[in-house]
């Protein structure tokens, strides 16, 4: 579309950006691989090995869990809701799919659609409980966290799976080529696939609008408590599919896996990093991705600066509120729509 | 024909019958694309309050059909119910021939009935483009996804026939709000609607935007939709409408085809009496003192509003004038302290209010009551009376710092006593008061802080014809008292009734200052919507 966008009324025509490179530095994913890029330059700067292939390749596939947990979380908060509830359904996806990995040699593909069902039915409870019961997204979620974490334990028996197939360990950390390790392109994948559907898809574009009014949505005639339900179902599939790659990748799993990762936490930190508006309508996965990236880079950054390990869970708490600080400054330009609603009968 | 005052089933009936004798006077050589749209006997209540008794209204294809009527007397929820937001307690619903059951806005769209509403609501992080087809996005035929192509070639077309000139991509909050309230009309055209309801589509309009809108509704009427028409300008209604249906309090007083009705008709229909009967509320005159109390200095929010000047004197009521959006609410809240000004001083009886908190200024003797009750001012869950000691909590009676509530009790019964809130205690829940006994236990509360200056935001917004003589009243009073009061209000006759003096607001600046007896609907009418004389 053009750019050359004049109003004829005075007052808000400086707020319009008619350059390409400012509204570029506006989007929030180049701001954030501007980041990365100050990030890796400083760290190699001190530590040139922060740059070998093999600490590359292992910071992405360690982003892989959170970006795709991130991608679900986004897809719900666009709707101006909130799932808390994503560290078990990992956990629980790939507890399910470990036992039989470990005892029975399961394929890969095998396991791919138990973490699919998993979260579905657990995302789908979610969404049941927001769109249909009608209970605020923060308390339903907050307790199907506790619930399917109590799930969880009774599934591991309490144990630690840990011998899990060659196969899997080869699909979690093993490159396409020197520091491109092969979950990233299944995150590529799934976040053009969650992209498609958010941007070209009329259920994608109901979510945006129900996160903007829900009652102007209803007005115009979207379904809300179907598309709601949908996002919630979505973001369950995509944490189980989170579930499987954590399996991969770590190799283990037990009766805490996920919440004691704190990747509930992360999940929120790398949608907000990415610049979707926790008031919803705002947003969408490209930069979710990039904030479990950039989450992921920073983290080892700490790790090559010799900041204890124990200091990680601070970290990632003090870039989550420097992102929301950010947020704030970027949007104070933009007028709020003055009026509400009003008259109510 | 005119003068059906007295309202009842009978009076209706005639009416339908007499308006379906004419379908569209030939008119529609082409194909008409709306059908008759009936609503008939409809009765609506919220939380036990009738706001609408028994209304029944036609619109017929190829016509426009307005609803006139005071603030509350239920047009917009009438227009509500028709488009599937409410449901009607009682009454029904006909398209055609089709009886319409549990209408909801899915289904009402699904129907072709679209309702503009009277304020935008639009998607304010959605572009311009999206925002006109949200609900319906226009798709391919095979893979059924979005086709942004469509959009963006289509949309441009639609903006066009509603006079907007604006960047398809743009998002919707930074359009101003003229430009909102024209997409919603463009909404209408995407959803290729046969029954299109306008909720005062023109409030926030200058009148270049109203023609570029009437040609349109114009348009519509040719092409043989039915439309409903709700504004506030008498003179737009009188010249855009084919019928005009008087409610007031949520009953039928009067239909009449064009040209069957004169303009003072139609204003004794909607007020219930003739014109002039009510008289402005006069004070003593003998009061000389009339010293500055409050001065407002160059306050300014750009682009919300700027170079607000005035001052406020004692004694005297001083309303703001001003469309819905123009600024008035922001400049008060502004000088409560409620919003950021950029920059300005607010002076309180020779003291400046530097940084101004709302508790700064209910100290110094300044009080607000908000705009919308509901949201604003009411503490829903807490009685009545301490609803009412709400603004002096760090000032009630205390003895070992706890408060007193004996003394509390005595404070709140006293202070509605003042403004005589008809409640049944002072304990019961403050929701189970009536809008207008709400109002009073609000003004109450803020009598309670022993204010100088006291300034009203649609004080009378929702409230019955006759609480709005008793808010006038007390307002009266509190002049006479000696409060300097500042009124905001839409309501021009109100404005006319109780101020001493009007500034008019026009896009976020002072355009005039109408005082003592040229104070008059006509003089701010005109300042109001066009921004100077």
């Amino acid at each position: 579309m053009s750019t050359t966008v004049l109003e004829p009324r005075a007052g808000r025509t400086r707020d319009v950006l008619s350059s390409h490179v400012v509204r570029l530095l506006r989007m929030r994913e180049i701001q954030l691989l501007v980041a990365i890029g100050i990030v890796v330059a400083v760290t190699t700067a001190a530590h040139p090995t922060f740059v070998a292939p093999g600490n590359i390749s292992f910071m992405l596939a360690d982003a892989a869990a959170t970006a795709i947990l991130a991608m679900g979380q986004t897809v719900v908060v666009l709707a101006k809701g909130i799932d808390l509830s994503v560290a078990p359904i990992l956990g629980i996806a790939a507890v399910l799919v470990a036992f039989p990995a470990q005892d029975l040699n399961l394929p890969i593909v095998v396991g791919l659609a138990i973490v699919l069902g998993v979260g579905l039915v657990l995302g789908a409870a979610n969404g049941v409980l927001v769109s249909i019961a009608r209970i605020p997204p923060i308390i339903a979620t907050l307790a199907t966290l506790s619930v399917y974490g109590g799930l969880q334990f009774i599934l591991a028996k309490g144990e630690e799976i840990s011998n899990i197939p060659n196969s899997y360990a080869a699909l979690g950390n093993d490159d396409i080529v020197s520091g491109v390790p092969w979950v990233l392109l299944i995150v590529v994948a799934l976040a053009g696939a969650v992209t498609f559907f958010l941007r070209h898809t009329n259920t994608g574009r109901s979510i945006y609008a129900i996160g903007n009014d829900a009652a102007a949505a209803h007005r115009s005639g979207i379904p809300v408590q179907r598309v709601t339900f949908i996002a919630y179902t979505l973001c369950g599939v995509l944490a189980g599919i989170g579930g499987l790659i954590y399996l991969c990748h770590v190799g283990s799993v037990d009766s805490t896996t996920g919440t004691a990762d704190n990747i509930n936490l992360t999940s929120i930190a790398a949608t907000l990093i990415g610049g979707t508006a926790l008031t919803g309508g705002r947003g969408g996965v490209a930069g979710s991705v990039l904030g479990a990236i950039f989450l992921s880079v920073a983290l080892t950054a700490m790790v090559f600066a010799l900041i204890p390990a124990i200091w990680e869970p601070a970290g990632v708490g003090a870039l989550m509120l420097l992102a929301m600080l950010f947020d704030r400054r970027s949007a104070v330009r933009s007028p709020s729509r003055t009026r509400r609603p009003r008259r109510a009968p | 024909m005119v003068g059906l005052v007295g309202p009842g089933p009978d009076t209706t009936a005639t009416t339908t019958a007499t308006t379906t004798e004419d379908p569209g006077d030939g008119r529609d050589a082409r194909q008409p694309r709306g059908s008759r749209y009936v609503a008939s006997h409809v009765t609506k209540a919220f939380n036990g309050a009738e706001v609408l008794h028994d209304v029944s209204i036609v619109l017929e294809p190829g016509s426009v059909h307005s609803l006139l009527g005071e603030n509350g007397a239920g047009k917009s929820t009438l227009f509500k119910i028709m488009s599937g937001l409410y449901e009607p307690d009682a009454g029904e619903l006909v398209l055609g021939d089709e009886r319409l059951h549990g209408l909801t806005p899915r289904s009402a769209l699904q129907q072709g009935i679209y309702l503009v509403p009277q304020e935008p609501t639009l998607m304010a992080h959605l572009s311009a483009a999206e925002n006109l087809y949200v609900g319906a996005l226009p798709r391919h035929g095979r893979t059924r996804l979005v086709d942004w192509k469509r959009i963006g070639r289509e949309s441009v077309s639609y903006f066009t026939r509603v006079g907007l000139d604006i960047d398809i991509e743009t998002p919707a909050r930074n359009l101003s709000i003229a430009q909102q309230q024209l997409l919603e009309c463009a909404r209408a055209l995407v959803h290729n609607c046969q029954v299109i309801l306008f909720d005062e589509p023109t409030s926030p309009l200058t009148p270049h935007e109203v023609d570029v809108l009437f040609e349109l509704v114009d348009g519509l009427r040719s092409d043989g939709l039915a439309l409903g028409f709700i504004s506030h300008r008498l003179d737009e209604v009188i010249s855009i409408s084919d019928q005009v249906t008087v409610l007031r309090d949520g009953r039928f007083v009067m239909n009449a085809p064009r040209g069957g009705y004169t303009r003072d008709e139609l204003v004794t229909a909607m007020i219930g009496r003739p014109i002039g009967v009510r008289t402005r509320v006069r004070r003593s005159s003998d009061v000389t003192d009339r010293r500055e109390i409050l001065r407002v200095e160059d306050l300014a929010a750009p682009p919300t509003f700027t170079d607000i000047s005035f001052t406020l004197r004692k004694h005297e009521v001083t309303g703001l004038a001003g469309l819905v959006g123009s600024g008035r609410t922001e400049i008060a809240e502004a000088i409560f302290g409620l919003r950021k000004a950029d920059r300005g001083k607010v002076v309180l009886d020779g003291v400046p209010l530097t940084h101004r908190t709302p508790r700064e200024c209910i100290d110094a003797g300044l009080i607000y009551l908000p705009e919308d009750r509901a949201r604003n001012g009411i503490f829903g869950e807490v009685d009545i009376g301490r609803n009412v000691t709400a603004g002096i909590i760090p000032h009630l009676p205390r003895r070992w710092h706890l408060i007193r509530t004996d003394r509390e009790t005595l404070l709140a019964a006293g202070a509605t006593a003042r403004t005589a809130v008809h409640m049944q205690a002072l304990g019961s829940s403050i929701n189970t008061l009536s809008g207008g006994n709400q109002q009073r236990a609000m003004i109450s509360r803020w009598l309670l802080a022993e204010p100088k200056v006291a300034i009203f935001d649609e004080p009378t917004r929702g409230v019955d014809v006759g609480a709005k003589d008793d808010i006038y009243d007390i307002v009266a009073d509190l002049a006479t008292s000696g409060l300097a009061c500042l009124v905001i209000s839409s309501d021009l006759e109100e404005l006319t009734l109780i101020c001493d003096r009007v500034l008019v607001i026009y896009e976020g600046r002072i355009v005039g200052e109408v005082e003592g007896d040229d104070v008059t609907t006509a003089r701010l009418g005109q300042l109001v919507v066009e921004g100077a004389m």
